[in-house]
């Protein structure tokens, strides 16, 4: 028993050991040991409460929480003890439970093997004892939870301060995740989030390779579908050790996703309760700052895409107004194509436009728009960034340049529609849309062809691409219907041969729809300019028939006074011919009557062409000779007195095919061009017959030329040579030419002009050669049968 | 000597064939139309006939057929002042056809030939 100095040795050394930093567990033993050698005790131990639960007496003992004083074990009902506990029992000893405020820290116990009787002093001390273990023990845990409190709130105020740092949704769960991670140290870690278009729940980060586990797709779908967070240890002897927690993301009622954590990265690699509650509680504070960020995103998208649609609108807008400022078909073209190309616009490079020929099945290359090269892309460019004004201000504003190599390029290319495999054809016949890329290759980008050999299998990629493209890598383009009144009625083409830029899908969008009204706008315009050719067409047609109906009176009038003047004609000239035999030839009367026989013949001669002209006269179809024919022709003229001083080339084939043909009425033809050619030049020039055979179609033809070097015709007069009685010259009746294309068209030949206003005109007469069998069958009165 | 039979019912024309056929050497009856032509025909008996066609009183085209009926071998002339009959049929029957002109060499040529052959 030790005495009031030890006593107080031993208290000083207690509460020394309770009060210092040593380890809870060291701490106790040398407390124990302390104990046990001051009271000299055979067996000092401390039980724990947890130890107390399996023992039925300790436990009675611990919750009666009074301290049992035993001095002879003989007086102790030994029955209230089971065996196992019974070598724990001294013939002496105490046991003391240790209870600081409400809480069982333990029972402290301390036993004798000889008999010993506790004094006051010794009760007292034990008492104290027991009131400083179980005090330092409460400590302890206090702290140990304090400590363990404190960094849960270190985690999640972490947590919480990483997720609101930012609104990005995709920073935001890259945070969550690694936070959480370093939070739980854990070696892995999956966020998923339902899909809403598709429900579906779908990875949006992860940090290690668990997400190829199948477990874990497992694992994050029961816990998403049950709304059950769920804790796993898996020790599994055919899979790896497995230890994860996942637990699910909750607003409004329902589950929006899951957040899961693999493997502790410590000894034992699995998570305890604990880490599940911090994970629960993790879970459930950042599920509304999730659900904000998707709202933020949301929105956000859902503001950008409103704004691009009123942006797009407003371009829209914009570009019909500049559509709506002209009917005319030409400036039309050139404003869709320019809206297209131009920045603020579409903002393509280039913009090409086919229009269907419906007569032909054909595509037609119309127009196109945009710079030669790179450097004059640049300068473009440049310049439309210094100009001010509202969109449709400066498309109107700008024009064009018409006779651009890619606008000629693009104007020479006809595409059949029956080419199916010309990308063209296929967005005019399916009536869709085409974006094609056509990747890097060493040939540059010649990588396919269609049947006709053209790369890319489109024509315009053939023409446009080899002829711009002078470094071929990739080349984008796209193309677009062009729509009218429920048809197609063209295509648009567009592409980025400078700057590069991809084509997107949005940006093919945008133009479909501009090109639905520039379509409509376009078809507008054709129609208007049918409408207005239509409308000349009648007003030609109207004049024509008034003229036709004015020719056809005159017709009429002129053959009855022909008629009515031929024989007082004949009677005149047949004595004046009478009167020139019988006068001498010194005679003055003798030129008299020669005048009036000459003017008595051209009177016949203008009277017999009116007659000509107003009945038609048949054709007596024979082989002929057109050298023959012209060469007489030709010395019908020669006598005349302006042919003199006029120098006459003829260049005649050897071989001359015959013709089928009246020679009468040919020899007319030619007669007349020659005399017209004579007249013209005044007695001075060159008169230069051609005579030459001609194949078309696979056909033989003769052409003759008659060119002279009179001048020419006067342009404005050129459309009436052919109508009659139009005349420049006051001496004919101007039934010439009309003859003369009548009789040539009804030889199935042409008479065609070439007109050089100043120097002299050259008529070309083409006539088929001969075919047996196309000889005249009917038999005309001729006067030398 | 040939006797020819000039039908024509513009009496300048009658006198200017008439002056000129008879140069030639030809005796010259005149008739003013197809009526006075069939006429005249018997008690002339001519070796040729010239015939206008537009007539008052009896055409050229109806004289050419009732000349025809009695004399099947007379050669006939057919004279218009422009080619509108040419091809027509009715003009078939008549053994030359020819085009009023101031300048009479033609049809005196077509007589000369038609009466040497005949």
């Amino acid at each position: 028993m030790p005495n009031a100095h030890h006593s107080y040795d031993l208290l000083k050394s207690i509460v020394q050991l309770s009060t210092s930093s040593i380890p809870i567990q060291v701490k106790l033993n040398q407390i124990l040991q302390a104990i046990s050698g001051a009271f000299q005790s055979d067996r000092c131990l401390l039980l724990k409460p947890e130890q107390i639960e399996k023992s039925a007496f300790f436990s009675r003992l611990a919750s009666e929480k009074k301290p049992l004083w035993v001095e002879e074990v003989t007086f102790f009902q030994k029955e209230n003890v089971v065996l196992e506990e019974e070598d724990l029992f001294c013939p002496t000893f105490a046991c003391i439970p240790l209870v600081v405020a409400t809480s069982f820290q333990g029972i402290l116990y301390i036993g004798f093997s000889k008999n010993h009787r506790f004094s006051p002093e010794e009760v007292d001390l034990l008492l104290l004892m027991g009131e400083v273990i179980g005090g330092a023990i409460r400590n302890e845990e206090l702290h140990h939870k304090a400590e363990e409190t404190i960094s849960e709130l270190t985690a999640l105020y972490e947590m919480g301060k990483t997720i609101t740092s930012t609104l990005n949704l995709e920073d935001r769960l890259k945070l969550i995740v690694t936070t959480g991670l370093k939070t739980l140290q854990a070696k892995g870690g999956v966020l998923r989030l339902e899909d809403k278009k598709s429900s579906e729940l779908k990875i949006k980060y992860s940090i290690g390779e668990y997400h190829q586990n199948p477990l874990d797709e497992e694992i994050a779908q029961r816990v998403f579908r049950t709304q059950t967070p769920l804790s796993l240890n898996d020790s599994g002897e055919e899979r790896l050790s497995l230890s994860v927690l996942c637990a699910p993301f909750f607003s409004k009622g329902r589950t929006f996703g899951t957040l899961a954590f693999y493997d502790k990265d410590s000894d034992s690699s699995k998570f305890d309760e604990r880490d599940f509650q911090l994970l629960l509680t993790m879970a459930n504070q950042i599920s509304n700052a999730i659900e904000n960020a998707l709202t933020h995103y949301e929105t956000t998208e859902m503001s950008q895409e409103h704004e691009k649609k009123v942006k797009e609108l407003s371009t829209l807008g914009e570009l019909n107004k500049a559509l709506l400022t002209t009917v005319n078909f030409e400036r039309i073209l050139q404003l869709t194509l320019t809206a297209i190309t131009i920045g603020d616009g579409l903002g393509f490079n280039r913009a090409m436009l086919f229009l269907v020929n419906e007569k032909d099945h054909i595509l037609e290359g119309t127009i196109a728009v945009g710079p030669e090269s790179a450097e004059e892309a640049g300068k473009i460019w440049a310049s439309l960034s210094q100009r001010k004004g509202t969109l449709s201000d400066l498309i109107t504003q700008l024009s064009p340049k018409g006779h651009s190599a890619l606008n000629s390029i693009v104007k020479g290319i006809q595409i059949p529609l029956e080419q199916e495999q010309c990308i063209l054809s296929r967005t005019f016949l399916e009536g869709r849309s085409f974006n094609i890329r056509f990747p890097q290759s060493k040939e540059g980008w010649i990588q396919t062809r269609c049947e006709r050999g053209c790369h890319l299998g489109s024509e315009v990629g053939c023409y446009v691409g080899e002829h711009l493209s002078r470094d071929p890598r990739v080349y984008s383009f796209a193309t677009v219907p062009l729509w009218g009144k429920g048809k197609v009625i063209g295509v648009i083409l567009v592409d980025n041969l400078y700057n590069q830029n991809p084509i997107k899908e949005e940006d093919i969008h945008f133009l479909s729809l501009f090109a639905n009204q520039a379509g409509l706008a376009i078809e507008n315009a054709i129609l208007y300019r049918n409408l207005e050719e239509v409308h000349q067409e009648l007003k030609e047609t109207q004049n024509q028939l008034v003229h036709r109906e004015k020719m056809v009176a005159l017709g009429e009038l002129s053959n009855s006074i022909a008629h009515e003047i031929k024989n007082p004609l004949v009677s005149i000239g047949g004595f004046a011919r009478r009167l020139f035999r019988t006068i001498p030839e010194d005679a003055p009367e003798k030129r008299y009557t020669q005048t009036i026989m000459i003017e008595v013949a051209r009177l016949e001669k203008i009277l017999t062409d009116i007659f000509n002209y107003t009945h038609d006269e048949a054709i007596a179809f024979k082989e002929c000779d057109l050298r023959k024919i012209v060469e007489e022709s030709l010395s019908m003229n020669q006598e005349r007195a302006d042919a003199e001083g006029v120098e006459l080339v003829k260049e005649f084939s050897e071989e001359i095919p015959k013709i089928n043909g009246d020679s009468h009425q040919l020899k007319q033809v030619f007669s007349h061009l020659i005399h017209n050619a004579y007249q013209a030049m005044r007695g001075q020039g060159t008169l230069s017959l051609r005579l030459h055979p001609i194949s078309k179609n696979g056909a033989s033809y003769v052409r003759v030329e008659v060119e002279d070097t009179g001048g020419g015709i006067d342009p404005e007069n050129l459309h009436n040579i052919f109508n009659p009685f139009y005349t420049t010259k006051d001496y004919s009746l101007g039934l010439g030419l009309p003859i003369a294309h009548k009789i040539i068209t009804s030889h199935r030949g042409q008479i065609e002009v070439d007109n050089k206003p100043g120097l002299g005109v050259n008529f070309m007469i083409t006539l088929p050669g001969f075919e047996r069998g196309r000889e005249s069958r009917s038999k005309v009165v001729e006067a030398d049968k | 000597m040939k006797k020819i039979l000039v039908v024509d019912d513009e009496e300048s024309i009658r006198f200017l064939y008439k002056e000129e056929l008879e140069e030639e050497g030809y005796i010259v009856e005149c008739a003013m139309n197809g009526e006075e032509a069939l006429q005249k025909l018997s008690a002339f008996k001519p070796d040729l006939v010239s015939l206008d066609i537009k007539m008052p009183v009896m055409d050229g085209i109806e004289a050419l057929k009732r000349i025809r009926e009695k004399e099947r071998s007379l050669p006939i002339i057919l004279c218009s002042a422009y080619g509108e009959y040419k091809q027509d049929l009715t003009t078939w029957a008549s053994d030359a056809y020819v085009v009023k002109c101031a300048d009479l060499t033609n049809f005196k040529c077509t007589i000369k030939k038609l009466l040497g052959s005949s």
